[in-house]
């Protein structure tokens, strides 16, 4: 055997993302991670799963340097998170967010060619003129997130909700991330417009061998999505498995008191 | 009652709710609002509020006929007719120009004779004398109107060159003023203190030092103005900075994009509009600024008000007044127009 290939099959193994006893200390006293440690492996559709406040988005921000953590250690494909290294890892690390966060007076193209703002030359983002074949890679994405030319020249605010969502979709494909995180992607959305959306991030990310940590707070569309689910309440995971191993005494415990969610397992 | 309906809130059960709405005034508001009054009595006397009521009195009695005449009255008669009719054409001694050809005469221009009568004493009888010469003189009837017309493109350009002049002082004022983009505390505090101080100093007071040190012209007053254009922008592109929508921002700067990239991408677009708004209101407030700094010699076409003023001319003064009216209406509508254009 070659030695990059070699290499190759040794990154196969070792995981995506690694998390080593991260914690999480607000400075007004909120613990909103207190020791959390799991890997995902290469490729791997895993779902937070937790009701509101109980840590998803730190534990997501904390991934891409948003929130920098009290304690623990993060690593991306082997390579531990410093303040050193970040830049590198946020570029291979994309972003979905729960409000979309687009820039509403530029259009669907430029919003979704932004994704390359931090690799393309200082004086192309100055003029917002990208190469060529960043803009034919952006017509591509945005053809398969399920928009049409006439949408390239729309503005955010033109969009709905669900197609404002695909450009965020397709925004955080441009660069062929190694991991999108995607914080509640669908929290806006309604019912059927989220499964749709859902069902577009996943095939995606299966098609490109895109790993994602996806929050989400609706069980049904957990159980329906995630390869892997990580159950989390105050901060603390309290189940990790395959979906079909959730059963109705974790998720009482996960909604306890917020009374959501609790019907769907039954089944 | 019927038990079988949940119980519902009875009147009787209302009567025990004794809550206490606050009243819309206070005897505090109505103490204040005589204080504030009487203070505004007593400011009245000092601004001579008074004499203003009486003298607009007389003028309208005047007016209905119940007074032969006013002040005021006379006063705004006598302004009428130094400034009207206004000076249109110019006038020239054909005598005073070098290689007078009367051939070639410019566009529209006519030579006319005139008799020109002039005093002296004969030294022989000391006494003075009549003595008539005749005069030709070259009259341009549109003249002073294109002259005049001159003078304020050019005042015209001061104000444009002053806004450029402001844009580009006051974006990277306003990039280091930004609290949420200034590289540190100590020039942010630089940054909105020049701001500060630039805003704090009148055009007039600041053309009249930057004429001492670069002599009359349009220099001075180009500098005055943007100067303290970049005084306004740089305060209001900052706060605009600070205000704009932070989740694009967030999501490029989870990207690992630096400040300037963040700002460039999805910062400007969100402020543009408004960047555009208050630099069409820069651009017309310089307008009609550069015309009154023309009056300490910073050029433009109130240095030429200033002059003809000087010199009693009010005719030409009229022509002046008529041209910076025309210009401020048309200005108006324009910049109007492009806000609407530029804004969508
Ligand atoms: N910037 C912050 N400052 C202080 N407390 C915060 C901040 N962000 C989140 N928190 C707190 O941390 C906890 C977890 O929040 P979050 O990660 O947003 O939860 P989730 O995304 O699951 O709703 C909450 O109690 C929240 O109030
Ligand atoms: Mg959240």
């Amino acid at each position: 055997m070659s030695a990059p290939l070699s290499m190759g099959a040794e990154g196969q193994h070792r995981a995506m993302l690694s998390f080593n006893r991260v914690s999480k200390q607000f400075a007004h006293g909120v613990k909103a991670l207190d020791g959390v440690t799991f890997d995902v492996p290469r490729g791997e559709f895993c779902v937070i799963l937790g009701p509101s406040g109980s840590g998803k988005s730190t534990l997501l921000r904390a991934l891409n340097g948003l929130t920098p953590l009290s304690s623990g250690r993060i690593a991306v494909d082997g390579a531990e998170l410093k303040p050193k290294s970040l830049r590198s890892v946020q570029r291979r690390v994309a972003m979905v967010h729960q409000q979309f966060n687009l820039v509403e007076r530029l259009d669907v193209a430029q919003n979704v060619m932004s994704g390359a703002v931090a690799d393309a030359a200082f004086w192309r983002v100055l003029l917002k003129w990208y190469p060529k074949s960043l803009r034919e890679r952006a017509c591509d994405l945005i053809a398969r997130v399920g928009l049409d030319e006439l949408h390239l020249t729309r503005r955010m605010g033109e969009l709905s909700g669900g197609q404002q969502q695909r450009v965020g979709i397709a925004r955080a494909f441009l660069l062929d991330p190694d991991v999108i995180l995607a914080d509640e992607p669908v929290a806006s959305l309604d019912p059927a417009t989220s499964r749709d959306v859902l069902t577009l991030l996943r095939d995606a990310a299966r098609e490109r061998g895109t790993t994602v940590l996806c929050s989400l707070h609706q069980l049904d569309l957990a159980l329906d999505f995630a390869d892997r689910i990580i159950a989390m309440r105050s901060g603390s995971i309290v189940f990790d498995g395959r979906p079909d191993a959730l059963d109705r005494s974790t998720v009482a415990s996960i909604y306890e008191g917020s009374g959501l969610e609790q019907s769907r397992v039954a089944a | 009652m019927d038990m079988s309906n949940p119980p519902r809130p009875s009147l009787e059960r209302r009567r025990e709710i004794n809550w206490h709405l606050p009243a819309p005034y206070t005897w505090r508001m109505l103490v204040l609002l005589i204080a504030v009054a009487g203070l505004l009595l007593v400011s009245a006397r000092r601004v001579d509020i008074d004499k203003f009521l009486a003298l607009s009195a007389e003028a309208i009695a005047a007016q209905l006929g119940l007074r032969e005449s006013s002040q005021v009255g006379r006063g705004l008669a006598r302004i009428g007719k130094d400034l009207f009719p206004i000076t249109l054409s110019y006038r020239t001694d054909v005598s005073r120009v070098a290689d007078f050809d009367e051939a070639k005469l410019p566009w529209l221009a006519y030579v006319e004779t005139v008799d020109h009568r002039e005093y002296r004493m004969n030294p022989d009888t000391t006494k003075l004398e009549e003595t008539v010469s005749r005069k030709k003189v070259m009259v341009e009837p549109l003249g002073y109107l294109t002259l005049t017309v001159g003078k304020m493109i050019e005042t015209i350009e001061i104000a444009i060159w002053a806004t450029i002049l402001a844009v580009l002082l006051s974006i990277p004022l306003a990039y280091l003023g930004a609290a949420n983009y200034t590289p540190n505390r100590a020039i942010y505090a630089i940054a909105r203190g020049t701001v500060s101080l630039l805003r704090a100093i009148p055009e007039l007071i600041s053309a009249l030092f930057l004429v001492l040190a670069f002599g009359f012209g349009p220099v001075a007053g180009f500098l005055a103005l943007g100067l303290h254009g970049a005084g306004f922008l740089g305060k209001f592109y900052a706060e605009d900075i600070e205000a704009a929508d932070k989740k694009p921002q967030d999501a490029l700067r989870a990207l690992g994009a630096s400040k300037i990239r963040v700002l460039r991408l999805s910062v400007l677009p969100q402020v543009l509009p408004s960047y555009i708004a208050y630099t069409l209101y820069i651009l017309d407030r310089n307008v009609r600024m550069a015309t009154v700094i023309g009056l300490v010699g910073a050029g433009g076409i109130g240095q030429e008000l200033k002059g003809r003023y000087d010199l009693f001319e009010y005719g030409n003064v009229g022509t002046i007044l008529v041209v910076i009216f025309v210009t401020v209406f048309l200005l108006d509508q324009i910049s109007a127009r492009l806000r609407a254009r530029l804004i969508a």
